[in-house]
């Protein structure tokens, strides 16, 4: 599965804004008027796509759409381990 | 065969203050929008009704969110409407009474903290940390109150039960669940928005702010139509195409966004040609939160031990929430525990609540007077001594009441009960599986209450415009 893909896909779903306007370096909060019902809607469209957990304390400390790709990598990458 | 051309973009099911928020915003971008509202009345819960010259607001009766930077304010001030409505605020908002407390709730959150602080000096700095937490937090950092209970939340910053209890009382009250059981993100918001600014009040009574919506949507171009029943929302390869409205048959639309309850929504306006049964199973499945027994009085005349008008009393005779909730829940509310009363702003009504469940017609037939009789003494012997003297009007609207009037599933207050495993639901999203059909209000599992309805609506309305924005030109 394309995870960058797959994750702008999914912010691009919630915030409203079109894949082309969402780069890398978009900050979800200043760049995507992402709040805190987005943020978590985010969060569980991750869970649901990848089927993993998502931890809450984590999702504050997202700023940007590679910090979520990198995030959501890692728990695929621990989910594979275990 | 060719199509026919629609007089509208937007077409909003149920005229409750989301739908009128999001229906302001997108007429204000310049969409033709209507609104379709079942009721002869827009507001939804938020409405006001005159009853022997008394005017009574029947559910809601304040809403908060309006410091400087409060979504209530901002949406109001995005339409040219925060002048207009002339949004009060009641000091003291809101007060608790416990068998030894009365903690007062002021309009400076310093003078509350204080407040806090002398009834529970143990807890000093755990108070002002906890407030310091709602109040300061980015508005991402509530993100992480996802899977917690606000009990949870509660815990982690204080050990003294009868002041957590304090904290929980209007949460209860205004989310319909108890601490153990309410998702925190939800707790923390009420308590952030309802409590520590609550206490507004628009105009003369609560009607006028879905009035003065109503009057901005027209003014931007909207159309409202009432005593409009939606009967069918029109599908056409997975894209929403219009709606059937039980008087005027078929209107076509580019966007159709339900405003009204998620059962409806899913089980009749789209029905099961077009909404798997999975997810028909699921949605079925899925709890509503409490209703309510409202009461209503008419006084003779204002005396002695009458609250300040406008300021919300919360009453528990005891220090359990849960307890307090089972009753209502089970309906054994002659005991009417953790109820709330207020002396309305005209200073000639009193108004007060308390959960209750939904049983039926004929059951709320049966005890709706021996349930207001109880309520009425309980106000009277903790909260208004004397009241029963001065009564000359009494009504009450039974969970059936409010469901006859608003087609809420169960009555239900605050649409889904918003626990953690509830909230948030992706199939319920603003976005819907079937193009061009968007949720919004309180059955969107994501909000409740009016500054949250009412910031949903706004949100609905942003993302049809950013799609219409982007699309423009592109025949999709």
């Amino acid at each position: 599965m394309d995870v960058k893909k797959e994750i702008i896909a999914i912010i691009a779903d919630v915030s409203g804004f079109d894949i082309e306007e969402i780069t890398l370096d978009s900050d979800l909060v200043k760049d995507l008027e992402v709040d805190s019902i987005k943020a978590i809607e985010i969060a569980v469209a991750i869970e649901k796509k990848f089927k993993v957990s998502v931890r809450d304390e984590d999702i504050p400390k997202i700023t940007t759409t590679k910090q979520m790709i990198a995030l959501t990598e890692n728990y695929l990458t621990k989910k594979g381990a275990s | 065969m060719t199509q026919i051309k629609s007089p509208y973009d937007v077409i909003v099911i149920g005229a409750g203050i989301g739908g009128l928020v999001c229906g302001c915003f997108l007429a204000k971008a310049g969409l033709k929008v209507l609104i379709a509202e079942q009721h002869h009345q827009p507001g939804g819960y938020c409405t006001s009704f005159r009853r022997r010259g008394f005017v009574f607001d029947a559910a809601a009766h304040s809403f908060g969110s309006c410091r400087e930077n409060g979504n209530m304010r901002m949406i109001l001030e995005a339409l040219d409407l925060w002048k207009r409505i002339r949004v009060t605020r009641t000091v003291p908002s809101d007060i608790i009474v416990t068998p030894d407390h009365r903690i007062t709730f002021w309009g400076s959150i310093d003078k509350t903290i204080a407040e806090l602080q002398r009834a529970f000096p143990a807890e000093k700095k755990n108070i002002e940390k906890f407030i310091n937490f709602l109040i300061n937090s980015k508005a991402i950092d509530f993100a992480a109150l996802r899977k917690k209970t606000y009990k949870n939340l509660l815990e982690e910053y204080f050990k003294d039960n009868k002041l957590m209890t304090i904290l929980s009382l209007p949460v209860l009250g205004n989310g319909a669940l108890p601490p153990s059981l309410i998702c925190a993100f939800t707790g923390s918001k009420i308590f952030t928005e309802f409590i520590l600014d609550g206490g507004y009040y628009p105009g003369k009574e609560m009607q006028a702010l879905p009035d003065a919506l109503v009057k901005r949507f027209r003014e931007l171009g909207g159309e409202l139509r009432l005593s409009c029943f939606v009967k069918k929302i029109r599908v056409k390869d997975n894209k929403a195409s219009g709606v059937v409205l039980e008087k005027n048959g078929f209107i076509p639309s580019k966007y159709v966004v339900s405003n009204c309850d998620a059962r409806q929504t899913f089980f009749k306006l789209l029905g099961k040609s077009i909404v798997q049964e999975e997810m028909l199973n699921k949605i079925d499945h899925m709890i509503p939160s409490l209703s309510t027994f409202i009461l209503y009085v008419g006084i003779d005349k204002p005396f002695k031990s009458l609250p300040n008008p406008g300021t919300n009393v919360w009453f528990l005779p005891y220090y359990d929430l849960e307890k307090a909730y089972s009753s209502a829940k089970e309906g054994d509310i002659d005991k009417v525990e953790g109820f709330m009363v207020r002396f309305s702003p005209d200073k000639k009504t009193i108004l007060a609540f308390v959960n209750a469940p939904f049983k039926n017609k004929t059951y709320w037939v049966r005890h709706k007077d021996k349930v207001m009789e109880s309520f009425i003494k309980r106000i009277d012997q903790y909260v208004i001594p004397g009241l029963s003297n001065h009564i000359i009007y009494k009504e009450a609207a039974t969970p059936h009441t409010l469901y006859h009037y608003t087609f809420n599933y169960q009555g239900a207050a605050y649409g889904w009960a918003s626990t953690p495993a509830q909230l948030f639901t992706p199939e319920l999203r603003q976005n819907t599986f079937i193009k061009r059909l968007y949720l919004t209000g309180h059955w969107t599992t994501q909000t409740q209450g009016i500054p949250g309805v009412a910031y949903v609506g706004m949100n609905t309305a942003k993302l049809i415009l950013r799609r219409e924005s982007s699309r423009r030109g592109v025949t999709t």
